[in-house]
């Protein structure tokens, strides 16, 4: 494992006093090794277990900017393998989605099982007279680990790694607002719209992991185009921040907060209707957040926001650029035209041509780009928002700061992350 | 239709098409607005790289979408762009909407050289015109910023007492993954 580093990490990110350098936002050299310390090693979300419906149904992501198929197998287990040849390296599916009985490499015809196993190829007598060719050591390389949580798939390339249930520990009490308050459980609706910023991927998580401030700024003209007035003032008592193992959860318990941006009433009836349901399966408190205002960021880049249900990967495509993957979730079990309300919505809101994403992307982009500038990066950054903030709630486990205008989301998110850019070890990682 | 009545509806209808370029050109996205009926629907898919054999298509009405709008979701977009708070767009970004290829189906007179009027396309026909252009979008913004978007374009263009209105447009992008950090214009 490279832990190499010219850098003292520790040095980078203050959470104490909060401070940041600016480097983690523009350094080559520190991209590469979040390449290998954080997307090499870390659960990273693939799919829908809804995308992967019955056997033969694939998709292709990235971990990182490793290339992946994710497969529903024979047996209907989920498959996860690198997206490359081993003969020649080539690339051999180039589609996003589809049903196929298995894949084959364009360049010498190698095909491949959907559990990647190696079944045939162009010229075989040749390769089986070679001495030493062994055709079941020459499968698509698999994911090290697998596995779903409630309808969503991630996997991680680090044998050693945690499993997924102690990687998320008791995040999964809020993972559970939005993937388990109905009996028939997600889907995601057809589709994924993927865009390109020329950002750093940790601007935009930490935006998603804790900036409940950008939010009444930013975004005044998207509320303005959708609710007819600015966002509301976050001055609500019940209002916090909360974050496990660097996963985050920025919330209030206003119900309908995100939902109403949506600018579709039917959304709003659908979530009142069904608070007292919701209330039934998770407690009254967490089912004040179904819809709520509020942003969400499981680590390392998976994001997405209750109440719009806009599900987004930040695919880190070098210190500067990500390429951006949106899905929206829905409740399987949601009446046809609430399942089109939230597609429409999230097109209206948080996707290329939404009245709010457009004025996070230049945000974003911008705050990378100007550490381009050598004396301006050397310029650290101010992230000391609500320290001392900590508090509890009978109901909330993990670390839970009062006020959801807070930075504590967003230390919590970098310290992780300088946590795992100097571990050699998930033992050295604390949990 | 005779040869000099063809002429002189391809001619109008450029013509429209070309205003409305330029409308968007210019920013002046209520006189846009303006241009589209109220049941008008206004579609750019996202497009989804798929076998060729695979039967579901690389696009298709239910799945996500650029636009899927209404006029009442178009003018939602366009009260974004008029308020003074739409931070993304000041200063302004520079807009060239180029409109090419374009051909004219006249519905009622069965005139359907790629015969692909859609069932629903209109209640009669009369006045009604299906029109395939091609878009080229270039935005420069900023000092360096530069995203060009090619679209090809089918329109349903309606005569109205008010003169020809968009009753439809289905606009399919080039690119499958936008090579751009957002669509801050319309197609």
């Amino acid at each position: 494992m490279n832990t190499a580093s010219a850098v003292d990490i520790s040095r980078l990110v203050d959470t104490e006093e909060g401070w940041v350098d600016r480097s983690i936002y523009w350094d080559p050299d520190l991209y590469a090794q979040e390449l290998e310390q954080i997307f090499a090693r870390c659960w990273l979300f693939l799919a829908h277990e809804s995308q992967l419906a019955k056997p033969g149904d694939y998709v292709t992501t990235t971990m990182g900017q490793d290339r992946v198929i994710v497969t529903r197998k024979r047996d209907g287990e989920i498959g996860a393998f690198l997206n490359s040849c081993p003969h020649r390296g080539n690339v051999v599916c180039h589609a996003e989605a589809g049903n196929t009985r298995g894949f084959v490499c364009n360049y010498h015809g190698w095909s491949f099982g959907l559990d990647g196993a190696l079944v045939g190829m162009h010229e075989q007598a040749a390769f089986d007279r070679s001495p030493g060719f062994d055709r079941t050591k020459l499968g698509l390389t698999p994911v090290a680990q697998v596995a779903t949580y409630k309808g969503l798939v991630f996997g991680t390339f680090d044998p050693g790694a945690p499993s997924l249930a102690e990687y998320f520990g008791d995040f999964t009490y809020y993972l559970d607002v939005l993937l388990d308050n109905d009996e028939g459980g997600t889907e995601f609706l057809p589709g994924c719209i993927s865009s390109v910023l020329n950002c750093n991927w940790k601007v935009a998580a930490e935006n998603f992991a804790g900036d409940a401030l950008h939010a009444g700024w930013t975004h005044d003209s998207g509320a303005r185009a959708m609710l007819g007035k600015g966002v509301a003032s976050v001055v609500d008592g019940e209002s916090y921040q909360a974050n496990v193992n660097g996963h985050c959860w920025e919330f209030n318990l206003d119900l309908l907060g995100n939902a109403a941006t949506l600018g579709d009433r039917a959304i709003l009836r659908y979530l009142r209707e069904r608070e007292p349901a919701m209330a039934e399966r998770l407690g009254p408190t967490r089912a004040r957040m179904v819809g709520s205002m509020a942003s969400v960021n499981v680590f390392p880049n998976f994001s997405f926001l209750p109440g719009q249900n806009t599900f987004r990967v930040w695919q880190p495509r070098g210190p500067q650029q990500i390429e951006l993957q949106t899905w929206v979730l829905v409740n399987r079990n949601a009446p046809q035209e609430i399942k089109d309300a939230y597609r429409k919505g999230v097109m209206m809101t948080f996707a290329p041509a939404g009245v709010f994403e457009m004025d996070d992307g230049e945000n974003w982009e911008y705050a990378t780009r100007a550490n381009d500038g050598v004396v301006t990066r050397r310029q650290r950054l101010y992230y000391g928002l609500g320290l001392g903030t900590a508090t509890t709630h009978p109901d909330l486990p993990g670390n839970l700061y009062r006020g959801q205008v807070n930075d504590a989301n967003q230390r919590a998110f970098l310290g992780r992350w300088a946590e795992l850019m100097q571990a050699d070890s998930w033992d050295r990682v604390t949990s | 239709m005779s040869a000099l009545e063809t002429l002189a509806l391809h001619h109008e209808i450029s013509g429209f098409l070309y205003r409305e370029a330029r409308l968007l050109d210019e920013e002046r996205y209520d006189d846009w607005l303006a241009l589209f009926t109220e049941d008008a629907h206004y579609w750019v898919p996202g497009v989804t790289n798929r076998q060729r054999r695979d039967p579901i298509g690389s696009i298709r009405p239910e799945q996500m979408a650029f636009f899927d709008d209404n006029l009442q979701d178009l003018s939602r977009r366009v009260a974004r762009y008029n308020a003074e708070t739409a931070w993304a767009e000041d200063p302004a970004t520079r807009h060239f909407h180029l409109v090419a290829n374009i051909e004219v189906e006249d519905i009622a007179a069965g005139d359907i050289a790629t015969g692909d009027i859609a069932a629903g396309d209109t209640d009669d026909g009369a006045g009604e015109y299906v029109v395939h252009s091609v878009l080229l979008n270039y935005r420069n913004r900023h000092r360096d910023e530069q995203d060009v978007l090619t679209a090809r374009r089918r329109d349903v263009l309606r005569r109205t007492g008010d003169g020809l209105r968009i009753v439809r447009r289905k606009a399919v992008l080039g690119q499958s993954l936008l090579l751009s950090k957002n669509i801050n214009t319309f197609l």
